[in-house]
């Protein structure tokens, strides 16, 4: 095996790769459409709902890209019952490949806060590193939260008469849907756009763009650094050689970064207006709570 | 002139009769040009008039009104802007300020040295034109507010623009008055405004459309007659909110008519409430109980629930990510190093 930087490797299929330019699509699509409505009170969200197309259009891009994320949804449980139903794959509920949190992800979260005050070296991952597990669990539980409330909002009337006209005055299910919708929505693209694109995307040895996701190889060096129990278990079993695949071609990578900068650009972008538009509600809330309290810094020359 | 009538009256002749009817004719003529040519003896009746000085910042200025509803006191400006009237509602052909300003009817401007006396009466705008609409109005809860309070009732101008209202323009369904009518509203119902602003018809009109398949203020509450919601016969009473909410949303009934349209939980005086019912849990238990047992409770829940996950959330995956971008820069760092020393 030489270590030239040449050999590269096979990480996500054409399947996987698919799946989230779907799930990029509909994600940016939703948060340009939906994040203005939370911000209403400020600028940039007047200019950015206009520019999505204004009240009917934008609601309409916002359900589309719903129902893309539903056939990106739906893709990924139709290829999980494949795999465990047809192909017998036991491996994506229980064992090193998971995506599930196993107990050596726990003992991999340790030794990372030892790396992390420098009382150790850092450990070495496997297929999907405990973060991206988290990501992975919380992007499952975001949809599915979403889709639900989604579709509360979608049909209010359908779905409020499923709760008994007795629970009704207690229990109103368009708006719980709406704070859940909402509040959930601020957390998923607040989480995408700063933490995973930071993890992921603009990491010191990624920046800017973590190819992999969009050519889907990974060449031998960054592989063994970035996963090294992966690299070492895949040697020993032999299936190293399977993976082997001809570098990506300078114009699939090319390609990737011409789709990936604009797209971290504009979530980037989006991250700065939410962060300081919400500095701004907290200013206003601290200033509504003391309004009531005069306090002159003066008033100490008057002894 | 005198010598000229001598002369015509010697022409004429000496009929008596004929002698009178001429210079009566010519007197109510010398009265009419003397009239005509002095200002001092206008009657207030053409808007000309009105305009001659009301254009004029020199002759008028600014004058103290004191809001009969509110009490707030205000400079308001007497001038003027002589276009803007003539493209208002009220600014047509036949329309004159005396129409309104009626207690200027018939003011003599000689008798008050060119001026009229200062405070006129508040516009009546109901008793001769706009009879209808103020019919439905003064059964609303607003007038019997009013009344109840012994304050004046709140004029037709303090929601509607008065002589600014724009000519031609349709009511209802027009966006600039649909914009329009919840800062009208909200200027007042301030609590009701910022929660209606937390809700899904507020997000979208907060965002400057306003068409009329979203919920404004008066869509829901009705337009003059205006009733509190809790009255049975209100637009969102329990008879009427199946069409009032049917406008929209086709089939609405039963649970659906329960939506919280004024959610609490971002209002600070709700917290505020709580806790105070808290603190008086042993005096009076139903205050906390009242609290509980209303529908924004599970609202409120939630909201503070998602502001616990997303302050962990960003806190800890914060720290975690500035410490993982540390310890690889170190790391690189090192390995560097020891290259250098191989």
């Amino acid at each position: 095996m030489t270590s030239n930087g040449n050999t590269t490797y096979l990480r996500f299929g054409l399947f996987h790769r698919f799946g989230h330019f779907l799930i990029i699509i509909s994600f940016f699509g939703l948060v340009l459409t939906g994040m203005p409505l939370v911000f209403k009170d400020y600028g940039w969200a007047h200019f950015l709902y206009n520019l999505m197309g204004g009240y009917p259009t934008a609601g309409n891009i916002h359900r589309i890209c719903a129902l893309i994320t539903f056939v990106a949804t739906f893709l990924h449980f139709a290829f999980l019952a494949f795999e465990t139903l047809v192909r017998k794959n036991r491996n994506i509920f229980w064992g090193p490949e998971s995506l599930l949190i196993q107990p050596k992800d726990l003992l991999n979260i340790l030794g990372d806060i030892l790396w992390f005050f420098r009382l150790g070296k850092r450990p070495q991952f496997e297929r999907y590193i405990y973060w991206e597990k988290f990501e992975y669990l919380s992007l499952m539980w975001g949809t599915m939260v979403m889709a639900v409330t989604g579709f509360i909002l979608w049909f209010p009337v359908q779905s409020a008469n499923l709760v008994p006209a007795k629970l009704a005055t207690f229990i109103d299910l368009p708006s719980i849907a709406l704070v859940a919708h909402r509040y959930e929505a601020l957390l998923a693209a607040g989480f995408i756009f700063s933490i995973h694109f930071l993890h992921t995307h603009l990491l010191p040895e990624n920046i800017p763009v973590d190819e992999a996701m969009f050519t889907g190889r990974v060449d031998e060096g960054h592989f063994k650094h970035e996963r090294g129990a992966y690299y070492e278990r895949l040697k020993e079993e032999g299936q190293l050689e399977e993976l082997k695949v001809p570098p990506a071609s300078s114009k699939a990578k090319f390609v990737s970064k011409l789709m990936g900068l604009p797209l971290l650009g504009v979530g980037l972008l989006m991250v700065g207006f939410m962060l300081s538009s919400l500095i701004c509600s907290l200013a206003s809330v601290f200033v509504d709570l003391t309004k009531n309290i005069h306090f002159d810094i003066f008033s100490i020359f008057a002894f | 002139m005198v010598s000229l009538l001598k002369t015509t009256i010697k022409v004429i002749g000496d009929s008596k009769a004929c002698r009178f009817v001429f210079i009566s004719c010519l007197f109510s003529c010398l009265l009419f040009f003397t009239s005509a040519f002095s200002s001092e003896s206008l009657f207030a009746q053409e808007n000309s008039e009105c305009f001659e000085c009301h254009t004029d910042p020199a002759e008028v200025g600014d004058k103290v009104r004191v809001d009969p509803v509110t009490g707030e006191v205000e400079l308001v400006s007497m001038l003027v802007d002589e276009d803007a009237f003539h493209a208002s509602a009220h600014g047509g052909e036949d329309f004159y300020c005396i129409d309104c300003h009626a207690d200027l009817e018939d003011v003599d401007l000689e008798e008050t040295e060119g001026g009229h006396y200062p405070n006129l009466q508040p516009v009546d705008c109901i008793t001769f034109c706009h009879d209808d609409p103020a019919e439905t109005f003064l059964e609303g809860s607003h007038a019997n507010l009013m009344r109840e309070k012994g304050v004046e009732l709140p004029t037709c101008k303090h929601c509607h623009a008065g002589e600014k209202s724009k000519m031609f323009t349709p009511k209802a369904d027009d966006l600039y008055h649909r914009m329009d009518t919840i800062g009208k509203c909200g200027g007042c119902h301030t609590e009701y405004y910022d929660s209606y602003r937390n809700n899904l018809h507020g997000q979208v009109t907060a965002l400057g459309h306003v068409d009329t398949d979203i919920a404004t203020c008066v869509d829901c509450h009705g337009q003059h007659t205006i009733l509190n919601s809790s009255d049975p016969e209100s637009t969102l009473g329990p008879e009427n909110a199946k069409e009032t909410c049917g406008n929209c949303h086709p089939g609405a009934s039963g649970s659906f008519l329960k939506h919280i349209a004024h959610p609490q939980y971002k209002n600070l005086g709700y917290y505020k409430s709580a806790v105070v019912g808290l603190l008086n849990i042993r005096k009076d238990p139903g205050q906390l109980g009242s609290i509980i047992k209303s529908p924004q409770i599970i609202l409120t829940i939630l909201f503070v629930m998602y502001v616990g996950i997303l302050v962990i959330t960003f806190a800890q995956f914060g720290t975690h990510m500035l410490l993982s971008w540390l310890g690889t820069l170190l790391d690189e760092r090192k390995g560097k190093d020891s290259k250098h020393d191989k």
